[in-house]
């Protein structure tokens, strides 16, 4: 039975015990300021760190000061962790923070404001090419985070944090400042979005061969 | 159900399962079917998206140079630390090859950008072994990438990737291409996981075991991280030779590679 189903995106939790057990070794041999220890707690996480960066600002070098930024809040602070929760969790939540702050900085939009969602331009039309283009089957990752970064700030923000990230409506509310319908009535037009995007660049490829 | 129920239903249909209504109406009306098919589709890739992405080197360095700076990071009798890229005591000149190799990753990694036209000529270019670019000499890289290499060698006191006639003279083999490329392009979908360091990686991570051992590991993940990315990248340029911001992506995580060597040049001298 087909259902609007979601990889377990996760949130970095680290559920190999020997990982775990090394990670909390790090921590404590980091609050006592040895560099391999941050070595090991950067290495532990910085994909993950960096790749939310980058999904959520579409630009390298400005994912790498984000990432950059991200790790050093954490580890100025780290001598005050004292294990309530997840230490992915806590660097997930202050990597989110770092964006949404630059994004905001910069005076660009974390969520668009719009509450309700329009009816009309989201029918399930039949587009011209539709069978050439059809989505299902595949994505090529580098083309899905291509229209990713090709979508608006607000969209992006969302999906990003929703369906690549794995945070939940009432979370995503929580953090960027916005109504839980909101955030569904966001996820939802990013997806149609990037399925149009997607579908586009399938149909541009069939003409051209 | 209608079409315009399912898309006033849909927003709210995040986790869980749809209800028979909804399950029924799939069945008869081919567009919506293939709306959550495809939403379906996008949702199951973009979990797979979390953790892609590999930063350069240079962020660690930069976040450590900034520990440092601020006393986070102590020497073991509990005193600031010393800046990363200031070496605590003159080089030795043993590990001098890992640069040169480090140069010659992007060396091969420009070569293969200009050379690597059309799927039909990649598979000679891999099947040579070792890979054979030409005169892959430290000044032998793509003006815009030579000088993540040399940049960072300059900082360092006694010992320098240059001179090139003399790091051309004794270093006998260029890094050679990663393997099994043409199993890899034709599989779009190549797994991540398996991207096993190739001969000059392993004499690297030989040495890394012999002087730090406690940093084997560390760096053997960022090896396969980062073979893996240019695995990947390769095959989609390969299916797609026309993407330049790929081809410019694929130089990026060369440069990525030959900075872990150069990295690991600094840590274990």
């Amino acid at each position: 039975m087909p259902h609007l189903n979601r990889v377990a995106a996760g949130k970095g939790n680290l559920t190999d015990p020997n990982k775990s057990t090394a990670e909390a070794d790090a921590i404590e041999r980091a609050k006592q300021g040895d560099e391999a220890a941050f070595e090991v707690l950067y290495h532990l996480h910085k994909r993950r760190v960096y790749s939310l960066c980058l999904r959520m600002v579409s630009n390298p070098t400005q994912a790498e000061d984000l990432a950059q930024e991200a790790f050093l809040q954490l580890f100025r602070k780290i001598g005050t962790f004292r294990g309530e929760s997840a230490f992915s969790t806590w660097l997930h939540r202050m990597t989110v923070n770092v964006v949404l702050m630059q994004l905001r900085k910069k005076g660009l939009p974390v969520v668009s404001l719009e509450e309700t969602l329009e009816t009309e331009d989201e029918a399930p039309r039949k587009e011209f090419g539709a069978d050439d283009a059809k989505l299902s089957g595949s994505i090529d990752r580098m083309l899905l985070k291509r229209a990713i970064d090709k979508l608006p700030p607000g969209y992006r923000t969302v999906f990003v944090l929703h369906d690549v990230e794995g945070f939940e409506h009432n979370e995503i509310a929580e953090i960027v400042g916005c109504s839980i319908g909101n955030s569904k009535s966001q996820l939802h037009k990013a997806r149609l979005k990037l399925r149009d995007y997607l579908k586009s660049i399938r149909a541009e490829k069939a003409k051209t061969g | 159900m209608t079409c315009s129920d399912v898309r006033r239903v849909l927003p709210d249909i995040v986790d869980g399962e749809i209800d028979a209504d909804f399950q029924a109406h799939l069945l008869s009306c081919p567009a919506c079917s293939e709306l959550v098919d495809d939403l379906n589709l996008i949702v199951s890739e973009a979990g797979t998206l979390a953790e892609t992405d590999e930063p350069p080197a240079r962020v660690w360095v930069n976040i450590a140079n900034q520990l440092r700076a601020e006393g986070i990071i102590r020497d073991p009798e509990g005193n600031p630390a010393r800046p990363l890229l200031v070496p605590a005591q003159p080089r030795r000149w043993s590990l001098w090859w890992l640069a040169p190799v480090a140069a010659a990753v992007l060396a091969a990694g420009s070569y293969q950008l200009t050379h690597w036209n059309a799927p039909r000529s990649a598979p000679q270019v891999a099947q040579q072994s070792p890979a054979q670019p030409p005169a892959a000499t430290p000044a032998v890289t793509s003006p815009a990438n030579q000088p993540a290499v040399v940049a960072q060698s300059s900082s360092t006191t006694s010992h320098t990737v240059n001179p090139p006639a003399q790091a051309a003279k004794h270093q006998p083999v260029p890094a050679p291409l990663p393997k099994a490329e043409t199993e890899v392009a034709s599989n779009q979908n190549a797994s991540r996981e398996v991207s096993p360091p190739n001969e000059e990686d392993q004499r690297f991570l030989s040495e890394v075991s012999e002087r730090a051992p406690g940093m084997r590991s560390t760096y053997e993940n960022q090896l396969r991280a980062v073979n893996a990315e240019i695995l990947e990248t390769q095959a989609y340029i390969k299916r797609n030779p026309e993407d330049l911001d790929a081809r410019q992506h694929l130089m990026e995580v060369y440069q990525q590679k030959a900075m872990l060597y150069q990295m690991a040049l600094d840590r274990i001298q």
